[in-house]
């Protein structure tokens, strides 16, 4: 604690006297989430001992030409519920730094990264989940040629607090074929390889146990100005660790894209299949600690209330599906778009297991996951517009949750009606019901926001189980918006369940509350 | 813990007056993969650059560059902008952004963000962000969108 104390105002100063001669710049952002907790019987709320819970970021980045040194400061004070470590104290976790010229980059100490979609290698952060898997070591990339792009990696994963016991190597090639030639052709054709390998200190008995793992994959993207094609193959060796209990059999994962995107119209559809593709810095950790690859679960990621009450988690020790995405504009002044226009998307995601473990490419009988949902957008008037969508989903909460219950089966329909009625002024109202027979049957939900532009909104809302639990999950709350700063204040019930932000969640307990948030960036 | 707090405030105040205003030299990606420096891609002389860093699955976001889009003809004969959304969908989602921005029909460049290394050089805690750039320095900046937002930003264009 000393130490940091003496480093952060002498970084600073340093920064100060270069910015004063005007020598470069410096930025920032500060963040900090802080709630206070109260017991509530009704949801089986926890309160911690202490009733409180903080969690805030300090980032500080000075940069002098090709320069950047930065730093990220976190306490937790304690950490917030829910999240996936117990902490309760302040370090200074991140440092860098960076050079950076035209064909060359060099950073030397922590840092983010990824190598190609983030199947085989993902260095990333994410606060709201609690995950932040920056390697300390160094980071290098280079453009030797204009069509040729390495980067190579080098370091020890954070881990919380502290650093994972084992060594992380990578090395990413991309070739982009349509820079070779003297022309740039219409069609860009690029490949990249990537390679990363693992080292953890076995001391077990067994003679051949895999201390190092190599993962390794292969990608190929086609773009044309309609429509593009993407493919990757990655190949994980025998890994046993905690996660994959032990299996040690290789890991084999295989992803493509069909995009297609003309005028008003779009269209994607993805394939993933995955086996035994759980990678993580050591053997021991379970989780959300220690991930060295990503994978997202690939499915729509809504954003209502009653829509995010069954969400998907990728399964990474074997599944296989895809998703399909559609996407349509009928513009102002026609038949179908009206005087105001109209927009119009569909979106189907489904997911399974595989007949037998080693058929990569087989279609099982077990369905763990399925969603169908259809948006309407319509603008009405100069100050009126609405969105109207429908959800079905299909959750089997034996392989998501791993609770031995029946699937549940869903049909959701959300109104979200927004209106302008002066220049800087707007209420917003959304009106939700979800049904279902199993599980906790049926809910509804209902909110109301009032905004006044730039500066103030204000907003309640409730989630109604009015079915088997008959419980209220009521919130309020309003905030403060001026230029790069913002604060929230909110008092409520939080629902226990899945929080999922970019595809990873992360489980949150029941709580009741008050909530504040101040984010600023400087 | 008790002595750090105080100090960190104290920082932060000292450090608003040297707010960030230079365009940081982080590579974005073009829909078809290409690479381009975001400083290079900001200067641009007298005309003002919009930058709003969203994301496919952040609601406000699509109000906000919906709202833009639907001024933009007319917004365009008072103040002539130039806007740029740099989406900061991660691998999840990062393929849907064309056929999504496609569907939409925004008359907008789109870039891709895909590890946040550009939100991240640029201190951006949540999207939306929008930036407003002139002669290649950060002249405003807002966080968040509710509804209004957009006359606010066309106000500030045509005091530039």
């Amino acid at each position: 604690m000393r130490k940091t104390q003496l480093f952060i105002p002498a970084f600073l100063f340093s920064i100060f006297l270069s910015a004063q001669k005007d020598n470069g710049h410096f930025s920032g952002s500060f963040e900090s989430f802080t709630q206070y907790y109260h017991k509530d019987d009704k949801i089986n709320a926890i309160v911690p001992p202490d009733k409180i819970g903080s969690n805030n970021f300090l980032k500080l980045d000075y940069n002098y030409k090709q320069f950047t040194v930065g730093v990220q400061f976190e306490a937790y004070l304690p950490a917030i519920q829910g999240y996936p470590y117990v902490l309760n104290e302040g370090k200074l976790v991140n440092k860098y730094f960076k050079y950076n010229a035209n064909n060359f980059s060099v950073q030397v100490g922590d840092f983010y990264e990824q190598f190609g979609s983030g199947l085989v290698f993902r260095a990333w952060e994410n606060r709201q989940i609690g995950i932040n898997n920056a390697l300390e070591g160094a980071n290098v990339h280079v453009t030797p040629l204009p069509f040729l792009n390495l980067k190579a990696v080098y370091g020890r994963q954070r881990k919380v607090f502290e650093y994972a016991k084992s060594n992380v190597r990578g090395l990413d090639a991309e070739i982009d074929f349509s820079k070779t030639g003297k022309t740039i052709p219409k069609t860009r054709v690029a490949a990249g390889f990537s390679y990363v390998s693992r080292y953890q200190e076995y001391t077990g008995p067994i003679t051949d146990f895999p201390a190092t793992v190599n993962a390794s994959s292969t990608r190929l993207d086609i773009g044309g100005q309609v429509a593009s094609v993407s493919l990757e193959y990655v190949h994980k060796a025998s890994d046993p660790h905690d996660a994959n209990n032990f299996d040690n059999t290789s890991g084999k994962a295989f992803l493509t894209n069909l995009t297609v995107a003309k005028n008003n119209f779009g269209g994607i559809l993805t394939f993933r299949t995955l086996e035994n593709m759980d990678f993580r810095s050591e053997r021991e950790s379970i989780q959300s600690i220690g991930l060295m690859n990503f994978i997202p679960a690939i499915t729509r990621q809504h954003d209502y209330l009653t829509t995010n009450i069954y969400v998907y988690n990728a399964q990474s020790m074997g599944e296989i599906g895809g998703q399909l995405d559609l996407f349509f504009n009928a513009p102002k002044e026609t038949a179908l778009g009206g005087k105001y226009g109209s927009k119009f998307s569909l979106n189907f995601s489904h997911y399974r297991g595989h007949r037998e473990m080693n058929e990569l490419f087989s279609f099982g009988d077990d369905e763990f996951f399925r969603d169908l949902n259809l948006e309407w957008k319509k603008k009405w008037s100069e100050k009126f517009s609405t969105i109207l969508l429908y959800q079905h989903v299909l959750y089997n909460r034996l392989v998501i949750e791993g609770e031995p219950f029946p699937d549940v089966r869903t049909h959701t329909v959300v109104l979200n009606a927004l209106l302008k009625y002066a220049k800087k002024k707007a209420f917003r109202f959304e009106l939700q019901h979800l049904a279902t027979k199993q599980d906790r049957g049926n809910w509804a939900a209902a909110l109301t926001e009032f905004s006044f532009a730039p500066k103030w909104t204000f907003y309640l809302s409730d989630l109604y189980n009015y079915d088997v639990t008959d419980t209220h999950y009521a919130t309020i709350g309003g905030s403060y918006t001026k230029g790069g700063t913002r604060f929230g204040l909110s008092y409520g019930r939080q629902r226990a369940g899945l929080f999922c932000v970019g595809g990873v969640c992360r489980f949150v307990p029941a709580a009741t509350g008050i909530t504040a948030t101040l984010t600023t960036t400087f | 813990m008790k002595k750090i707090c105080p100090v960190v405030f104290c920082l932060i105040f000292s450090i608003v007056s040297f707010a960030q205003n230079e365009l940081p030299d982080i590579k974005v990606k073009s829909l078809s993969g290409e690479e381009f420096r975001f400083n290079s891609l900001g200067n641009m002389s007298d005309t003002v650059l919009i930058v709003s860093l969203w994301a496919t699955w952040c609601v406000p976001c699509i109000q906000e560059l919906e709202a833009i889009s639907e001024q933009y003809e007319k917004r365009q004969k008072e103040t002539p902008f130039k806007l740029i959304a740099v989406s900061i969908d991660d691998s999840r989602t990062t393929n849907r952004v064309r056929p999504f921005v496609k569907g939409k029909g925004w008359p907008f460049d789109i870039y891709l963000d895909v590890n946040s290394d550009l939100k991240r050089a640029l201190n951006v805690n949540d999207v939306p962000h929008v930036l407003v750039i002139k002669n290649g320095k950060i002249v405003y900046q807002h966080n968040g969108y509710v509804a209004g937002n957009e006359e606010e930003l066309f106000e500030i264009l045509k005091t530039l």
